[in-house]
This record gives C-alpha cells, sequence and structure tokens, in this order.
C-alpha cells in the first residue's frame, strides 16, 4: 500500500519530507511492479539544482528506460548509493530502502500540486 | 518483399494466443505482444525467471515459434534447395540447425530440420517474419506436386524445459539419453510428443512439441513437479549470457553468415541452395565486419542501435545488450569492422549521447559446465 505520510506524482514518483526542508524520493510500488526487474540507476551528482517535475535521473529495467521526474524543485543533498550498487532494492522496498535521492526543496508551496495517497490510489487502480 | 518489425511491444487485441495462453493469465503473468503473438515477459521477476534456469529447471512456452510439415516425394530435394546444410547430412536421430537464406546471401531465418520418417520433415523456425518466409517457400515450391507444405504451428504447442535438472525429472526420464540435439517420438505424462535436446539458454534442456489439445495438462504437469514458469524476459537474458544470437536483432537480411559467425551452417561443399553462389563470392571476396562479444567497463547498459565508437569514431552498431544476471556485468554484441576484433579491444558504447567504455570479450560470455 501507498504511504498515507508520502506524496505522489502522475510519473509515478513519491516524496516523503524528512525534517529540515529535506524530501526523499523515490519511485512507487506500481511503478515498479510495471517497470519490472531495475538493473541500472542513473541518479546524477549530489549538489544539482532542479525544477518541479524536471528529469533528474533515468530508471533502467531488464525491459525498458524511464526518465526519473523530481516532485518538487531543490537541490540535490543526497543519492542512495546503497540502491545504485543493488537496483534490486527499488523492487522489493520502493518506499524504504529502494528510495533514490533526497532533496533541499526550495519551493514548499510546490507540495500542492502532489496528489495525496488516495487520489494516487485513484489514478491507478484501472 | 520486406520485413516486418519483430519487435515486442504493448499488448495489442488482436494478438495469437498459444495453447498455454490460459496458464499465463492463470498466474498473472505480465503480457506482451511479440511478433504478434500474447506471451508473458515476465510471471514474476526476469531475474529470479533466469537463475531458476540455472540453477534448477524452468519452462517457457515457445509456441509461437514456426513450426512447418514438408512432405512428399521430392520434400528432401526441395529442402536441399532452400536451406544451407543438405538433409542427407542430417545425423541419424538428430536436428539439423541450418539457415534459410535469400538470393544475395542475406540472412531471412536460422531454424531446425528434423527428419520425422521417409520424405517427412519439420521445420522449427523463429515467429519474426513468419508470414514472409512461409510465402518465400511456398513460392519456391509452386507448381511442384512433390512437395505439401503444412504449417501446424497452431494446432501443435511447444515447450522448453530448461535447467541443469530437467535431466533428472523422473517425467523426462525416457529421454533423459538423448544426446544434445537428438530428437525422438515418445510419451511425455501419458501425452504423444516429440522431445529435441535442444535449446536457447545456454543450459541443458528439452523442447517438447505435441497436439495443441494436450499443452495445459503437460503445463499443470511440469508446474506440480516444481519447474518454474519463464517469460521471454529470462528468455532474452539467458541466450544473451550465452552468446546465442537472436534473429532481428543479431541477424537479418542485411547480414551475411559469415560475418554473423554462422559459417559453420554452411555447406558449400553439398548441393545448390539458394544463396550458395553469393557466398562463395563472398567467401573469395572476405567480409568487412564481424559480430563480436563485449563487456562494460564502465557503468551503462548497452542496448540494440546504440552506436559502437574505436578511438572516438564510429564503427558499428550494438546489435543486442542487456545485464548478464549469472556475471554481474553488463554484455552486449554488435558488429565492428574485421580489423578491430581481438579479445581485449578497448570500445567506447554510447549510451543517451555517452562514451561509455567496453572492452572485446569473447562471446560465450556465460559457460556451462554441466551441458551436455
Amino acid at each position: 500500500m501507498n504511504p498515507k505520510e508520502y506524496k505522489y506524482t502522475k510519473d509515478n514518483e513519491w516524496i516523503f519530507f524528512e525534517s529540515d526542508g529535506v524530501g526523499r524520493i523515490g519511485i512507487t510500488d506500481y511503478a515498479q511492479a510495471h517497470l519490472g526487474d531495475v538493473v541500472f540507476l542513473e541518479l546524477g551528482s549530489v549538489g544539482t539544482e532542479v525544477s518541479q517535475f524536471g528529469k533528474i535521473g533515468e530508471i533502467e529495467s531488464v525491459k525498458a528506460v524511464s526518465d526519473l521526474f523530481t516532485p518538487v524543485s531543490g537541490t540535490v543533498t543526497e543519492i542512495n548509493q546503497k540502491a545504485v550498487d543493488k537496483p534490486s532494492l527499488v523492487n522489493t522496498d520502493p518506499y524504504g530502502d529502494g528510495w533514490l535521492v533526497k532533496l533541499e526543496i526550495s519551493n514548499p508551496t510546490e507540495l500542492d500540486a502532489l496528489m495525496s495517497s488516495d487520489e494516487y490510489e485513484q489514478l491507478t487502480s484501472h | 518483399m520486406s520485413e516486418t518489425a519483430c519487435n515486442q511491444g504493448e499488448l495489442v487485441e488482436s494478438a495469437k494466443r498459444t495453447a498455454f495462453n490460459k496458464a499465463h493469465h492463470d498466474l498473472g503473468a505480465k503480457m506482451l505482444a511479440f511478433a504478434g503473438w500474447d506471451l508473458p515477459i515476465w510471471y514474476t521477476s526476469a531475474l529470479d525467471e533466469h537463475r531458476a534456469v540455472r540453477s534448477g529447471t524452468g519452462m517457457f512456452d515457445v509456441s509461437h515459434m514456426g513450426r512447418i510439415r514438408l512432405t512428399g516425394k521430392r520434400v528432401g530435394n526441395f529442402i536441399n534447395k532452400i536451406v544451407t546444410r543438405p538433409v542427407e547430412r542430417i545425423p541419424l536421430g538428430s536436428g539439423q540447425l541450418c539457415l534459410l537464406l535469400v538470393e544475395d546471401g542475406g540472412i531471412l531465418d536460422d531454424l531446425w530440420v528434423y527428419q520425422i520418417g521417409a520424405d517427412d520433415y519439420l521445420l522449427v523456425w523463429n515467429a519474426c517474419n513468419f508470414e514472409l518466409k512461409y510465402d518465400w517457400i511456398l513460392e519456391w515450391a509452386a507448381n511442384d506436386s512433390g512437395v505439401i507444405i503444412n504449417n501446424v504451428t497452431e494446432d501443435t504447442f511447444m515447450l522448453a524445459v530448461q535447467g541443469p535438472k530437467a535431466s533428472r525429472m523422473k517425467t523426462l526420464e525416457s529421454v533423459s539419453q538423448l544426446p544434445r540435439f537428438g530428437f525422438m517420438e515418445t510419451d511425455v505424462g501419458g501425452i504423444r510428443v516429440i522431445v529435441a535436446r535442444t535449446g536457447y539458454t545456454g543450459e541443458d534442456g528439452y523442447e517438447i512439441m505435441g497436439d495443441a489439445a494436450s499443452a495445459l495438462s503437460l503445463w499443470q504437469l511440469f508446474l506440480e513437479q516444481g519447474v518454474v514458469p519463464c517469460g521471454l524476459g529470462a528468455r532474452d537474458s539467458l541466450r544473451l549470457e550465452a552468446g546465442m544470437m537472436l534473429y532481428g536483432q543479431d541477424m537479418d537480411r542485411s547480414t551475411n553468415p559469415f560475418e554473423a559467425g554462422l559459417g559453420w551452417l554452411v555447406d558449400l561443399d553439398g548441393s545448390e541452395f539458394i544463396g550458395k553462389s553469393a557466398l562463395l563470392k563472398i567467401k573469395q571476396r572476405g567480409i568487412t565486419r564481424k559480430l563480436i562479444g563485449f563487456q562494460m567497463k564502465e557503468r551503462g547498459i548497452a542496448r540494440h542501435g546504440h552506436r559502437i565508437l574505436k578511438d572516438g569514431k564510429d564503427v558499428g552498431m550494438v546489435t543486442s545488450g542487456g545485464l548478464a544476471p549469472s556475471l554481474g556485468v553488463n554484455i552486449g554484441m554488435g558488429y565492428v569492422p574485421v580489423e578491430m576484433v581481438n579479445i581485449g579491444t578497448e570500445l567506447e558504447i554510447v549510451i543517451r549521447e555517452k562514451p561509455v567504455a567496453a572492452e572485446i570479450v569473447s562471446r560465450r560470455f556465460y559457460r556451462n559446465g554441466g551441458m551436455k
């Protein structure tokens, strides 16, 4: 199930506000199931500035390459090296150990453009 | 004559269904349209299915492959005319892998020829471009009442049971003594089938053909014995890791057998066949490019269509690429000029605009010591 405390995009990413204006970003369970086994992650570098819904990386599964977009604007503060080394974490734990990047969020009002878990479930239920 | 795409795509309503189709849907497989057939890409995980075949036993619905029965008084001569090795050279009780060529020596397909009886043969070829190949052989057989061509693809099933433990299964005891590439007609689980000791995974295993009506009960029997259903995803990574080529990607009508490393499937001393005179010329002239295997030295996965660079200059294209799950590295195949095919040659693969370092390695990426 999609965690209630996360926010979602129509591109199947999630974001969770950790603390001090830092957001943790990943892809949803729906997305990982659709992609199949993730075999490669390209997540850019720390310090990169990104704007809302812009591309921040690439996710490659056995089947296809997909772009990863950021739910909000900000600066990349951390990349999940554990997931880079072991991309299967994205499949086994998409909301936990399979997170992808952390951002220092520059504009918290952008949150309003994102979906709640209920709204996201509606979007992906058919 | 034009080739149609053999690509996989999203599911289409009109896709044909194999005799195992219900089983795939019952298991909740992720389906896609492949060469016009509704087939599983994976059931739960392509990587898990890959590993199941490397360590135990997996099964693949390969009923989409074309099966053509050829009979008649002049059928032997006819086959000799259309394929690259004469039927007289087929080892007794064995199938023979050969090629179907067009006049200029380009490859139309690779296929197995089995002799079922006197003047009775079975061809098994790739699903890709079925109509084109079928029309091609019909055309060459036109007006010859001594050749009867029968497409049995949709009346039959084909199931590949693959893995180091396949030959130890009680159900397959009757075929455990078959030599590699050997085949026989036998009963498996009470069902009359033709079994060949062949496969496309780099492991020991069998390909089983029988009447479509018996398909689901055989599937169920293997399922109950713990054989892991595997989809096209695992099929592709297994064959790539074993260095096996995929028609439509690693070879096609623009490729000749010598540059594809398939000269061993061509018998130039035997009878006349379509494409032979072109091959003799190519052999005399020599080839300019060759299929090689490579391993990525930096992070990145090469895919079909990516450019290959040598010292910054374009030298070729990737034909297949991906993760080698059993080796934990990223590998691929592609054509490069013959002067740079040595093992250890450094190349770069352009992955999404970025050159990434790679090195030529043996195309037998994965070698299985247990292969019979």
